[in-house]
């Protein structure tokens, strides 16, 4: 699934691990995500989705990738 | 008590936690197995039994240092150690069933407490191929 999380990111200036950091996973796991090579749990989507104050469906794209 | 206490902490927080508590669980381990190989023949015969097993209290913290580590891990940790134990004990179980059928061809007998050191290399292995699969 494709996702706008590295732009999200980019935007705040904010390091992969400090990412990381604020959601209580690992680098790995952030850089995972932006790549697409792994699609978080919906509890881990809410979270990302709340950090960047937008809504899950403009972080996260079901119809690409 | 719960076997896996889910948690949420810093990576970083559970990464240390778990080398600390390992740590201590293997340093406790490797002062118990020398105590009792050093001085099994000297316990009363009736005592025995149970002072040979000493070394199993250190590693049960050894076990529950995984479990909490398991219980600290974010979802994607936690999937890769899935994968790697998956990849472990398959590879494990093939190996060992392969070697007892060679025992049948003739070659030595092994004794089984190389077993789990081989798990272990194994789930190692798993680890590197299932981190590598979301890099």
């Amino acid at each position: 699934m494709k996702n706008t999380l590295k732009v999200l990111r980019a935007e705040r200036d904010w390091s992969q691990a400090e990412l990381a950091d604020r959601l209580a996973v690992s680098r790995q796991t952030v850089n995972a995500l932006e790549t697409g090579k792994y699609d978080p749990s919906l509890p881990l989507a809410f979270k990302i989705a709340q950090l960047f104050g937008r809504r899950i469906e403009d972080v996260f794209d079901p119809h690409a990738g | 008590m719960k076997l896996i206490p889910e948690v949420e902490v810093s990576q970083t927080t559970a990464s240390r936690a778990y080398a600390r508590e390992l740590f201590t669980a293997m340093a406790a381990y490797v002062v118990a197995v020398l105590v009792t190989v050093k001085f099994t023949p000297d316990v009363d015969p009736l005592l025995r039994v149970p002072f040979v097993l000493i070394p199993l209290i250190p590693s049960a913290f050894a076990l529950r240092a995984y479990l909490r580590f398991l219980g600290r891990m974010d979802e994607l940790g936690r999937r890769i150690q899935l994968e790697a134990l998956a990849i472990g004990f398959g590879a494990a179980g093939m190996l060992t069933f392969a070697y007892g059928f060679l025992e049948n061809a003739g070659f030595p007998q092994l004794s089984y407490v190389f077993v789990f050191p081989l798990m272990i290399c194994l789930w190692g292995l798993g680890g590197a191929v299932a981190t590598r699969r979301y890099q």
